[in-house]
């Protein structure tokens, strides 16, 4: 029986590759037709990965998973695939939510010229997504790593006739790339160290290293973990990524793609709890992280990139939590925020669609009667990204928040805090803008009606955005805790005691929750914000200070310390070292060769005397040594 | 009397000078081919003396050889000398450059 479901993991990790094989290599044929094969074969993936659920479910072990190894890359070094519970969560969201994504890009891009590449690059992202997090090794998840960074290269630089995104894709890619390095920093040292690369060999002997070695394969872990989490000051990718079409947007830089750092770091949680310091720092990004991203959503009028700082925010939180030791409470706030980001992502894509392509808020308005279902979504959608009571959101992120104070960082606690109230600011300051007040729509009543593939996985979707965040209420009796229970024993670091008990903190919670969106309420949905709107959202627009416009000089930083740097030495090379030494050398040579060829071409006159001559004169010079040598043997 | 071995070297040696200096100077093909035939003969001469000096025959084959060799070629040259002819009269060697690449 274990070799049949170990045999399956294999299928269920190849199938989104065959997927993308077909896509890309009859792509110009399928068309259309690529949509429905490639999420059929997600769709099967995600059968496979629930048949596995169900299948490890009837375990009972505390240490249950298995290991399927694939190729034994030099003896002694198998490189595999393993599940547990860990990588079976990722799993599911990554097939599940990624089939309904499938499902529902087959109506987004219907129409477009090359459906079949977009196709084939989204079973290839899930191909790469599932190689991160099946892998039982450090190579195997370095490979992942960089596969999923290709892959959100392509999809965002996907309109490829638009400068913006073309440049938006390099940016993603080169940002990912620097965290690729100091991944693969980390893994040099493990090896070194270690002489395996396997978790288990890795993580059975970790807390025997030195403290300073330990917190630094963890900082070169967590360079990875910002770049591909969009964590402060590795963040200025994510909200340009929004170029790509909002599909990508759902599954990439909102449920899966950008949570593998909080994946990395929970599956590392035995380097993590052992070494304070990186505690510490990763705490600490996480936090600056979450307040930022809130700030910033505060200031945007674009509703993708709203939604990505909305995205940056909550992975800020999840950071956070599984930087501190609070593993379950981040896993389980990854678990919902997929469910409820994904959602809120194919909402607006609906409006986006509906509105042929328009993203300004500031042109939407009072679409709550024209779009039933759009709102609906969006509105539980905000209701559980805020975090009230009965929706999904509530029940992670008062854990993330409780779990700071449980391990004794009351600063981080006090920002969780305040970040909540932001949150619920900036989220329902879109809600009302883009449903209430009044119609500022500039197309009028021409509509790209919505089709059936876009709505059912919009109204699939509100159902875990409910109810998911169920599975972990009563802390660590909850099944959420019982199920994560195997991964995460060896690794829990002690508890503090704390002077607010849950119920006290979420009380708090709901009341920085209830001013944010009072505040929200009062600036742009009550009666008196809603009458003449237009004219109060372009003052608003205008009256934003430079600094929040400008993101917080972030990008500006690192144009004027790395880019621009980079560019003037990659111009003295052009200008000077390349021409004068890598081409000088080659032109040396071939002038060279010109000049002893110009030279020789006398001797081939063609006259065969000329040439018996020559021999001759050979003949004699080669006598004429040996004898002078006097009979050298 | 016997002549030592010495004299036939150096008469070798003389006559191969000769066909180099022919082949090298001289522009009728008919000459050169002479030339060519001393050049030949003069190396036979030194294998067969050697032979004697070293008491085997192993300088005799290759003396044989040789002439079998020189028989072939000048077959073929002289052939293709006719040939030559036959298209002009007094043939100079330096002008016979049809086939230069």
């Amino acid at each position: 029986m274990n070799g049949y479901a170990a045999q399956a993991l294999d299928v269920i990790w190849l199938l989104p590759l065959l997927g993308a094989l077909i896509a890309w290599t009859f792509g110009p044929r399928l068309r259309a037709a690529a949509g429905g094969i490639c999420s059929a074969v997600v769709g099967l993936a995600f059968a496979g990965t629930l048949a596995e659920l169900v299948f490890v479910s009837r375990w009972t072990g505390m240490h249950w998973g298995f290991h399927q190894s694939l190729v034994t890359w030099v003896p002694g070094f198998t490189l595999g695939l393993q599940l547990d519970p860990l990588s079976l969560i990722w799993s599911l969201i990554i097939t599940g939510v990624g089939f309904l994504i499938h499902v529902y890009s087959i109506g987004y891009l219907a129409g477009d010229r090359s459906i079949a590449r977009f196709f084939a690059y989204m079973n290839f992202f899930v191909f790469a997504m599932l190689t991160l997090v099946l892998s039982d090794n450090f190579v195997g998840l370095l490979v992942g790593w960089g596969l999923v960074g290709l892959a959100s290269y392509f999809l965002i630089g996907y309109y490829i006739d638009r400068p913006s995104a073309v440049a938006a894709a390099r940016k993603a890619f080169v940002i990912n790339v620097f965290g690729d390095v100091g991944m693969m920093f980390a893994i040099v040292v493990v090896f070194a160290l270690f002489g395996s690369v396997s978790y288990t060999d890795v993580f059975a002997v970790a807390h025997d290293l030195p403290s300073p070695v330990l917190a630094l394969i963890c900082l070169g872990l967590f360079t990875a973990c910002a770049a591909k989490s969009a964590q402060v000051p590795l963040h200025t990718w994510l909200p340009d990524a929004m170029e790509g079409p909002t599909p990508v947007s759902a599954l990439i830089h909102a449920a899966t793609m950008v949570t593998a750092g909080v994946y990395l770091i929970a599956r590392c949680a035995p380097l993590w709890s052992s070494s304070p310091e990186a505690q510490e720092l990763v705490g600490v990004v996480g936090a600056i992280t979450a307040l930022c991203g809130a700030l910033l959503g505060i200031v945007q009028w674009d509703i993708k990139r709203i939604l990505a700082y909305s995205t940056m925010s909550q992975i800020g939180y999840m950071i956070m939590a599984v930087g501190v030791g609070a593993y379950d409470a981040g896993v389980l706030h990854f678990f919902t925020h997929a469910f409820f980001k994904a959602l809120l992502f194919l909402a607006a894509g609906l409006i986006i669609h509906e509105l042929a392509n328009e993203q300004d808020i500031r042109k939407m308005g009072g679409l709550r009667k024209r779009m039933p279902l759009a709102f609906w979504a969006i509105t539980s959608g905000v209701l559980a990204i805020c975090g009230i009571p009965l929706f999904s959101g509530f029940y992670s992120k008062d854990a993330v928040i409780y779990g700071m104070l449980l391990h004794g960082h009351p600063i981080l606690f006090a920002i969780g805090v305040l970040t909540a109230g932001l949150t619920a600011f900036y989220m329902f300051r879109m809600w009302f803008i883009v449903f209430f007040g009044s119609d500022r729509t500039e197309h009028g009543e021409e509509t790209h009606a919505s089709s059936w593939t876009m709505r059912i996985p919009v109204a699939l979707l509100i159902g875990p955005t409910v109810v998911a965040g169920y599975l972990g209420i009563a802390g660590s009796a909850s099944p959420w805790s019982r199920f994560l229970a195997p991964v995460f024993d060896g690794a829990r670091p002690f508890e503090v005691s704390t002077p607010l008990n849950e119920t006290a903190v979420s009380s708090l919670v709901l009341i920085f929750v209830a001013c944010g969106i009072l505040a929200a309420y009062l600036r742009y949905g009550s009666a008196r914000a809603t009458s003449r709107d237009t004219l109060r959202l372009m003052r608003e627009a205008e009256g934003i200070p430079l600094f929040f416009r400008r993101a917080f000089y972030v990008d500006d930083f690192i144009r004027v310390l790395i880019v621009r740097p980079a560019q003037i030495f990659g111009a003295f090379l052009s200008r000077f070292i390349d021409p004068r030494f890598i081409d000088g050398l080659v032109h040396d040579v071939a002038w060279f060769a010109g000049v002893l060829g110009f030279e020789v071409r006398a001797m081939q006159n063609g006259q065969v005397r000329g040439y018996a001559f020559t021999l001759a004169v050979g003949v004699v010079a080669f006598i004429a040594y040996f004898t002078s040598l006097g009979g050298v043997r | 009397m016997i002549v030592p071995p010495l004299y036939y070297i150096a008469l070798s040696a003389v006559l191969f000078f000769i066909g180099i200096a022919g082949v090298l100077t001289r522009r009728n093909p008919l000459i050169m081919l002479m030339a060519i035939e001393l050049m030949f003969n003069a190396a036979n001469l030194a294998l067969i003396t050697f032979s004697r000096v070293w008491l085997n025959n192993v300088g005799h084959i290759f003396a044989f050889l040789v002439v079998t060799v020189a028989a072939a070629e000048a077959a073929i040259a002289l052939a293709i000398v006719v040939v030559v002819f036959r298209q002009a009269p007094n043939v100079d060697v330096d002008q016979i450059a049809e086939l230069k690449g």
